[in-house]
């Protein structure tokens, strides 16, 4: 290819825009089927507990009601999860392990009479006193919540001699930091619409995040072979890690619904079902160790992380290894214990959230990151880069990167732009006794791909028609984070073709290669390259026949502006359009799958040491607050944030990325917390649950940095989770820093800066 | 509960309904006219995706029942576009990339229309206000603001330019001065 690009790297709006700020784009609880059902799942209500009887006389009687799932009329295993251990029923009984538990589904014709059935059916349930403390509940006489015992998953990792390194150490700084539970909160509540066909086959539409993991999860539980169930995604109106497991359940569940009435059936959730029955992120503990030297170069650091997984595992497993592996912070740390657990309690269960545990970890690291500077009396930001990971040095799983370790250029772009001497001189220059002023700045990192989640392998097929335009398909999918135009840029970059000639299919199990979920910020880095490798092919198709039309070899060639040309002698040019009905009156393919495969993780599984990650996006934060010490209140006067994204696909995407992730890392840090009490959630709602409005805003700045990887289409990584660590660790440093209280929970709201104000 | 009959107006079409007087303006859209375009966020008017335009002003249509708009003029997303072209805030949050999922666009574009409509060159404070009630998840609210900021100053734009002489230089400067 040569340069420049001309689709690559350029601002563009998304190329499903229209239809979005139209109201033509249709969600999936804005499907309209003839004879569709409406269902409501009877939650348990009840935190822990037995099941002694499930009366559903009355509901079945209920007006408009056609039928009452229980979990003898399910005709599957009744049963989901992530991977093993398989633990979540989509109907519960006899055992009770969270409030949201569903019992029963309640079909009927309308959502009023499948609530008011729903509210008549009798559950007798004994209850049992809840475990709601991850530490009790790892207690040897704790109660079972799981016949194996509440230990979900544990894990290792262990560099070098972390007992000769703090005995090397002239420093120790040691804490416990803890995080709350925050919710999604995408605006779109979860919904699924499953559609008995006519050729036996069960069409589910759904927004969801992994389309073929809901796929695999329906047909068992219906009993349907795999390829006979196809899952549809409309529209998604934000996923966030969150519209896996809810989804899947509320898919079976529906799909059974479904097959045995021989009609639609809808489930969409209330704002309070979703708070109630989906997953939220891990709170976390998290005891920190860190040692150094005098000249603050780190040398040992040792962490316990207890994950409190809820109700069932979901992916906790997976987020426990995320945690492991991001706990060292993006340091060279020569000397590393770090053992991390994640536990059952009778709460909600925890699973996949933007971020994976990556923002606990990072919020406790780069707390202590502070507590060792000023112990050691040393600037923040020299103590940071003293320790940065550069090219060529081993990280926490002793991988070496030679290329793409961008971390020091957004130290240095942070210092630079934010001129950080004086963001110093400035933070306590006009307090008062009302108003303190603090400057916060946070490292991090953060692996994309799969890596130790397993293989990670995309398909995409690129199609070109005899008009010049194009056809994409992708197994991974579009939740609002902009991955169709990022993907139709690619495939433009390299067949040459303009944006709008450009389609991105949504996905449909029946049409995209099964390509795992989209999560780990993996869409843009390996579904990119599968894009970039199928595309290639037909680029191939493309040169060779305008090489036999313009009587030249096809090295000659060059496609652009939806035309092939002469490299040497531009003007001698045909239009794509007739190259490609040329292509295929000649026989030439014009159409690819193509699978791109990342490199596979290679590690040792007790001490988690070698090849994980393909790559890491590293940024730096920066942030100055000010707090009013008599409201507890904080606002943000300066937010830069600083990210080694490989290359930005497109610029607009990659801000939006990195505004709406720090903006929740905002939520995360300083507002949101899911509230409970005896296990019962007391906040199931948008007016008690905050999330960040306009009043909220970050006056976030992005201040690109681009080492390209060899493993991402021209150099990309992905940017979708990263910054949500980042801005919630400088915000925890900028308030500690104003008011030189260190802060160890999130999130540090209005109120508990005034209980730590009055000491 | 006894059926009632209602007159409204929606994005210039007279419709007369049967329906209960519990219904909310929400569940008339999106089920009985079929515009989906209007969105249930939380049912309680906090997130505030359904927001519509009911007689020129921004309201949740989850709060309001069938009763209450009865011979009212009802605005929603799918009546923005006029003529098949798209309205200056629906270019400016393409172009901003003003909007990830899309799931608040239509109220927050109805939220934005019903501000310009009554100011049309606000400071970024009555944006600010403007827009508080409706929530995004996806972006960090920046990009939103420079679409409106930007369909504020092209809707000028086009209104001063069909204005003869000083009162549209009039008018241009009090925009930049509120700048």
């Amino acid at each position: 290819m040569t340069a420049p690009f001309r689709t690559i790297g350029q601002p563009v709006g998304k190329i499903d825009g229209v239809e979005l700020v139209t109201g033509r784009a249709r969600y999936t609880a804005d499907l309209q089927f003839p004879g569709s059902l409406q269902a409501v799942a009877r939650r348990a209500g009840v935190a822990a507990g037995l099941l002694r009887h499930l009366n559903v006389e009355e509901a079945r009687r209920s007006p408009g009601v056609v039928l009452v799932l229980t979990p003898a009329d399910l005709p599957g295993p009744n049963l989901i999860g992530i991977l093993p251990p398989f633990d979540q029923p989509l109907l519960a009984g006899p055992e009770i392990r969270h409030e949201g538990d569903s019992l029963a589904l309640v079909v009927a014709e309308t959502q009023e009479e499948a609530e008011a059935a729903a509210s008549r059916i009798v559950a007798e349930i004994e209850p049992f006193i809840p475990l709601l403390d991850p530490e009790e509940a790892l207690h040897a006489d704790a109660r079972k919540i799981h016949a194996n015992g509440n230990l979900t998953f544990a894990k290792q990792l262990l560099k070098g001699d972390v007992e000769a390194g703090f005995a090397q150490a002239e420093v120790i700084v040691e804490d416990t930091y803890r995080t709350s539970v925050q919710d999604h909160a995408y605006l779109e509540p979860e919904a699924v619409l499953a559609v008995p066909e006519s050729d036996g086959r069960l069409t589910v539409y759904a927004s969801c995040q992994s389309p073929f993991h809901l796929r695999g999860h329906i047909a068992v539980n219906t009993g349907l072979p795999a390829s006979r169930v196809k899952v549809v995604q409309p529209f998604v109106g934000g996923s966030f890690g969150g519209k896996d497991d809810a989804v899947t359940e509320m898919g079976s569940l529906a799909g059974a619904a479904a097959l045995k009435l021989g009609r639609p059936v809808r489930i969409v959730h209330s704002r309070r079902d979703s708070f109630l029955g989906s997953h939220a992120r891990h709170a976390a503990i998290i005891h920190l160790k860190t040692g150094a030297m005098r000249d603050g170069t780190i040398i040992a650091r040792q962490a316990e992380i207890l994950l409190d997984g809820g109700a069932y595992a979901s992916e906790s497993p997976f987020v426990v290894m995320k945690a492991l592996i991001h706990v060292a912070g993006p340091y060279k740390i020569p000397h590393l214990r770090v053992d991390c657990r994640a536990v059952y309690t009778n709460k909600r269960q925890a699973g996949a959230m933007r971020g994976f545990g990556v923002p606990q970890v990072t919020f406790a690291s780069e707390s202590q990151i502070d507590a060792l500077a000023r112990k050691l009396g040393l600037d923040r930001w020299e103590l940071r880069r003293h320790n940065a990971l550069t090219v060529g040095e081993a990280n926490a799983t002793s991988q070496v990167f030679h290329e793409s370790v961008g971390l020091v250029q957004t130290l240095e772009r942070v210092k630079e732009e934010g001129d950080w001497p004086a963001c110093l001189k400035r933070a306590h220059a006009g307090d008062n006794p009302r108003f303190k002023r603090g400057v916060g700045l946070a490292a991090m990192m953060q692996g994309i791909s799969n890596g130790a989640e397993g293989i990670d392998v995309v398909g995409a097929s690129v199609q070109v028609s005899q008009d010049g335009s194009v056809l994409v398909g992708l197994g991974l999918t579009e939740l609002g984070q902009g991955s169709r135009t990022a993907m139709a840029q690619i495939a433009a970059e390299i067949l040459g073709v303009s944006l709008e000639k450009i389609s991105v299919r949504q996905v449909d199990t029946d049409t995209v290669h099964d390509s795992g979920p989209t999560v780990a910020s993996r869409t843009t880095t390996v579904g990119g390259k599968a894009v970039w490798m199928a595309a290639q092919t037909v680029r191939t198709s493309l040169l060779e026949m305008a090489g036999l039309m313009l009587k030249a070899p096809a090295e000659a060639i060059e496609l652009g502006l939806d035309h092939a040309y002469l490299r040497e002698n531009p003007q001698a040019q045909i239009p794509l359009a007739q190259v490609a009905t040329a292509a295929y009156w000649t026989g030439f393919p014009l159409m690819n799958l193509a699978f791109s495969r990342a490199p596979d993780a290679q590690y040792d599984h007790e001490t988690h040491q070698g090849q994980i990650y393909i790559a890491y996006n590293y940024g730096t934060h920066l942030m100055e607050v000010e707090v009013d010490t008599w409201t507890g209140k904080v606002r943000v006067l300066r937010h830069l944030a600083s990210h080694d994204v490989g290359k930005a696909i497109n610029p607009l995407g990659v801000e939006g990325q990195v505004e709406g992730a720090s903006l929740m890392g905002l939520g995360f840090a300083h507002l949101e917390e899911v509230l409970e009490e005896n296990g019962k959630i007391r906040n199931a709602n948008f007016a008690d649950y905050q999330i960040p409005s306009f009043a909220e805003r970050l006056p976030t700045r992005f201040l690109p940095v681009e080492e390209a990887t060899s493993n991402g289409p021209f150099g990309a990584k992905g940017i979708g989770e990263p910054p949500l660590a980042g801005a919630a660790a400088a915000f925890t440093n900028a308030v500690s820093d104003a008011l030189g209280i260190s802060f160890r929970r999130l999130p540090i709201t209005p109120q508990r800066i005034l209980e730590a104000l009055e000491g | 509960m006894e059926a009632l009959s209602i007159q409204i107006k929606v994005n210039g079409h007279s419709h007369r309904l049967q329906t209960f007087p519990n219904r909310r303006l929400l569940d008339i859209l999106r089920e009985d006219l079929t515009l989906t375009g209007t969105k249930e966020g939380c049912g309680i008017g906090e997130c505030g995706a359904c927001t519509v335009l009911v007689d020129g002003e921004a309201v949740n249509a989850c709060l309001i029942l069938a009763p209450q708009v009865d011979g009212r003029e009802i605005l929603t997303i799918e009546g923005l576009s006029e003529r098949g072209s798209l309205h200056p805030l629906q270019q400016a949050f393409i172009d901003h990339f003003a909007f990830q999922c899309g799931f608040c666009t239509p109220g927050m574009l109805m939220a934005a229309k019903a501000l310009l409509d009554v100011n049309p060159s606000p400071s970024r404070e009555e944006i600010r206000q403007g827009l508080a009630g409706v929530l995004c998840r996806c972006t960090g609210y920046i990009q939103i603001f420079e679409a409106v900021e930007d369909a504020a100053q092209a809707l000028l734009e086009t209104a001063v330019s069909g204005i003869e002489g000083t009162a549209g230089a009039a008018i241009a400067q009090r925009t930049e001065e509120a700048r």
